[in-house]
């Protein structure tokens, strides 16, 4: 799990250039408005100079015009003589009037009351009128009077009509007051000789004021200014009328807007360096940013590195290419050698490398050393702690430039020992199965749709005698027996119907090189398709030996069923034999339980008796066959032929005296033949008595005894003259069991029977011929 | 009608004993016994009107056996069966004989020994 690395300091780089900006704005947006602000008040200033030159101007005008008022005055009041009398008013005042564009009106006040007024048309109104006594106007003449010069009252609306500043100047005669000389402005005259209709221009409007002297409060006399902001305004105190001159910009606020567009601008520029800043600062911040996750991206990669080599499922090392000396070691290669990292640290990779393998191993890090190959692999043993070996694969790829100084190189090392095992395995069974085709009884073919054999194994030579063979020449039937042509061809064509099927259990007959037919049991296996065999796999088994054993079994399974039949015929007749005896047994206790005269009851008894006697040969008989038929142990031997006649005759020649028998023994004192004695002694005598015993009474019997050799076995016959058995009849009975064939009473069927199981038994066969009234002849050949 | 008894069988003993129980049930007016086949064809060769009413035949004889008798005896008197009831009296029948049964089919019954008078008497009524 890679740790996920939280840095501090990243994200205060990342608001510095953002702090910084905005530093940069606010002081640049500081120091331009401080500098606005300087240029606002330098605008200011220079509207208030302007202002103040205006007003000075306007001062200056008006105290022309006042002064001339003045002047004017004083001209007049020295025309006042002691008495307080002017005789030339009306000389000088249109002089003075008419002359001064500044004076409109001229007027003798003596004692407040008006007098004399030049021009008189226009001011006639006030002739009389005494100020002193108009509670409303007196206090600007007592004023006047007050400060012995010249006051100006006013504006005042006029008795005669129109507004007027009048300049009351106080006349004293022997220092008492007279009266005034009073000079009348009209207070558009006034402005009008101010200049401040000139002045002032569009931008700046004016106003006058003055203090009401009655009502203290203050007044203005142009009405259109007169809620005029006086904030800007600049004013000018007359003392001579108490007046006050306000100028006003017209526009109170324009130096404020003249700078909004710079402020504007200002702003816009401290916001454009402050983002150039902020930009710029940011650059190696970015950088900065940009380098980190590069290292981060690196240590990651470092931490993807180490995890893939620490989890790696295959071993990793890290191996000084100098030394050998292992530096770094996975888990798994820990694993796999059952070494510690700290073990393998202190080893040469040459400590654990199979010595075998070292020679190769060295041979290409030399090359990789002179950077004639840029990686290698290369299997090889490397041994465990325990001792065991493995073995691996192994990648070496260096870990330094070409051209660079030779460090270390990095391995990867694979247990391929299973694999190696698999491919050891295959190779064993690879010889396995080939020393089992090659030292097969069986022939292996593989033999392609063209008839060329392509594999034969080498037991073809060993069994069919061909050193080597080739269907392509002759084609396959020329090796078959004819009458198996039709099989073959009906299983070449199954076989081509299924691919890969083994077709089996085709029994053929395969002529040998030496022309011998010999049988064999074919397997045909249609591998066309099979890449490495594309033929048909043929496997051929010799079965002559088989073949013969199976006629042999035939032969054993008839020979079985015979005896088995043979037994159960036997076991009938014995039943038969036995039941025949029981049933008389019964009749007989049945009629003598019934009779009642003591003479038939004896006879009963006698019969009895004679049953019982029967009873007991049939058994006695019963008991040498069985003994013949179960006695496996009867030890063969080899016995002299001729001995056992001599023996023979010796013990019947008292009967053969009797008969006047003659014997021709032509049997050769070599005659030896294998043979229990005690059953040939049986054979020859029942022969020699039966020959005795079925003589015919007309003539004196004559035995012949010949004994010879039949191919590789002794033959021994002996024929009579005797009254013969009708063959045509008992041909087949002459042997079994309880078959008589005379009206003898003494014949129980039993001699033959046994005398032929004897023969048997023995391993030898007996056959009869025989003529009625002729004689009989037995010939036995013996094993 | 005379209900006459012919017994064909080797076994002297039991040629004793049925004499003796043909006696006992009183069933037959003639008997005859012969021991052996060729004897009682020699006597029945000559007319078939001394062919018996019944025979009781053994099977297991030298020379000729029951069979063979009766295969001749079939072929010299075709109407053999008209007057004559033909028993074939054995201890047990082998294995051998059993498919000899088949080429009689005319035998009226095939009987195991030992005979009991009743037996007699049941045969000797069977003809009246």
């Amino acid at each position: 799990m890679a740790k996920k690395v939280e840095n501090p300091t990243r994200l205060k780089a990342k608001r510095r250039p953002i702090l910084i900006g905005f530093l940069t704005f606010l002081m640049l947006l500081l120091a331009g408005f401080f500098m606005l602000w300087q240029r606002y008040q330098i605008l200011l200033d220079d509207r208030q100079s302007e202002m103040a030159a205006i007003i000075g101007v306007a001062e200056q005008n008006i105290d022309q015009s006042l002064k001339y008022s003045y002047s004017a005055a004083l001209s007049l009041a020295l025309q006042i003589d002691e008495d307080g009398k002017i005789e030339n008013f009306d000389e000088v005042a249109p002089q003075l009037v008419d002359n001064n564009p500044n004076i409109d009106a001229i007027e003798i006040v003596p004692d407040g009351i008006i007098t004399k007024v030049y021009p008189y048309e226009k001011n006639k109104d006030a002739i009389n009128y005494n100020i002193l006594k108009d509670s409303t106007r007196n206090g600007e003449a007592f004023i006047a009077i007050e400060r012995k010069r010249m006051f100006f009252a006013g504006p005042l609306q006029l008795r005669q009509g129109g507004l007027a500043i009048i300049g009351r100047l106080p006349v004293f005669k022997k220092n008492e007051f007279w009266g005034f000389v009073a000079v009348l402005i009209h207070f558009e005259n006034l402005v009008d000789q101010s200049g401040l209709e000139d002045l002032a221009g569009d931008e700046f409007r004016f106003q006058f004021s003055k203090i009401n002297p009655v009502t203290k409060k203050e007044e203005f006399f142009l009405n259109d200014t007169s809620e005029m902001d006086k904030s800007y305004s600049e004013k000018l105190v007359l003392p001579d009328g108490d007046w006050k001159i306000y100028i006003i910009p017209v526009n109170p606020y324009e130096p404020f807007y003249t700078i909004i567009p710079v402020a504007i601008m200002i702003l816009i520029i401290s916001g454009a360096l402050g983002w150039i800043v902020y930009n710029s600062l940011k650059q190696p911040a970015k950088l900065q940013e940009l380098v980190k996750e590069q290292a981060g991206e690196l240590a990651k990669s470092e931490l993807h590195f180490r995890t893939i080599f620490n989890q790696a499922a295959i071993g990793m090392a890290r191996v000084n290419s100098r030394s050998g000396m292992i530096l770094e070691a996975n888990k798994k290669f820990q694993d796999l050698l059952g070494y510690s990292e700290e073990e393998l640290k202190l080893m040469d990779y040459k400590v654990i490398s199979h010595p075998d393998d070292l020679t190769e191993n060295s041979d290409l890090m030399r090359r990789l050393s002179k950077d004639e190959i840029r990686q290698y692999s290369l299997e090889k043993r490397l041994e465990r702690k325990d001792g065991t070996l493995i073995w691996v694969r192994i990648n070496v790829s260096p870990l330094w430039e070409v051209g660079e100084e030779v460090t270390s190189h990095i391995a990867l090392v694979e247990d391929i020992s299973a694999r190696v095992k698999a491919k050891q395995r295959l190779v064993d069974n690879e010889n396995r199965f080939r020393s089992l085709v090659e030292n097969s009884n069986e022939i292996i073919l593989i033999v392609d749709d063209q008839n060329r054999v392509k594999y034969y194994s080498p037991s073809l030579a060993k069994i069919s005698k061909y050193e080597k063979i080739d269907f392509a020449a002759n084609g396959v039937l020329f090796y078959i027996h004819p009458e198996d042509h039709d099989l073959l061809r009906s299983k070449v064509e199954n076989a081509y119907t299924k691919p890969g099927v083994p077709i089996s259990d085709i029994v053929l007959r395969v002529k040998d090189a030496e022309n011998n037919w010999f049988w064999v049991n074919a397997t045909l296996t249609n591998m066309l398709a099979v890449n490495n065999v594309n033929g048909f796999v043929i496997n051929l088994r010799d079965i002559t030996g088989k073949k013969e054993a199976e006629v042999n079994l035939v032969k054993s399974y008839e020979l079985v069923m015979e005896q088995n039949k043979r037994l159960l015929n036997f076991a009938y007749i014995v039943s038969h034999n036995l039941r025949s005896h029981s049933s008389n047994m019964s009749s007989i206790l049945e009629l003598y339980d019934t009779e009642e005269s003591q003479e038939e009851k004896d006879t009963y008894v006698h019969l009895l008796r004679k049953v019982s006697k029967n009873l007991d040969q049939s058994l006695h008989d019963l008991n040498e066959v069985v003994s013949i038929n179960t006695n496996m142990d009867i030890k063969a031997e080899t016995v002299n032929v001729s001995e056992f006649i001599d023996q023979a005759l010796d013990i019947l020649s008292l009967q053969m005296h009797s008969k006047r028998a003659r014997v021709i023994n032509e049997v050769p004192e070599e005659m030896q033949v294998s043979f229990n004695s005690a059953y040939m002694e049986s054979v020859l005598l029942n022969f020699l008595t039966n020959a005795l015993r079925y003589s015919d009474p007309e003539r004196s019997p004559i035995i012949e005894l010949i004994g010879y050799k039949e191919g590789k076995n002794w033959v021994l016959v002996i024929k009579d003259n005797g009254i013969g058995i009708d063959l045509d009849k008992h041909g087949e009975k002459v042997f079994g069991l309880y078959k008589t064939f005379s009206d003898r009473k003494d014949s129980r069927g039993v001699g033959l029977f046994i005398t032929k199981n004897q023969i048997n038994a023995m391993g030898g066969t007996v056959k009869v011929e025989s003529e009625t009234g002729v004689g009989t002849s037995f010939k036995v050949t013996f094993k | 009608m005379i209900k006459s008894i012919c017994v064909i069988d080797d076994d002297e003993i039991y040629q004793m004993i049925i004499k003796r129980l043909i006696t006992k049930a009183k069933a037959f007016d003639e008997t005859s016994y012969f021991m052996s086949a060729t004897e009682a064809l020699q006597n029945f060769d000559e007319n078939i009107s001394n062919l018996p009413s019944a025979i009781l035949l053994d099977i297991n004889m030298p020379i000729m056996d029951g069979w063979q008798f009766l295969k001749k005896l079939e072929n010299t008197f075709p109407s053999l069966y008209d007057h004559t009831k033909v028993y074939i009296v054995t201890s047990s029948i082998a294995y051998s004989d059993k498919d000899k049964i088949e080429e009689f089919p005319k035998v009226s019954d095939f009987l195991s020994k030992p005979l009991s008078v009743e037996k007699l008497e049941e045969i000797g009524n069977s003809m009246a």
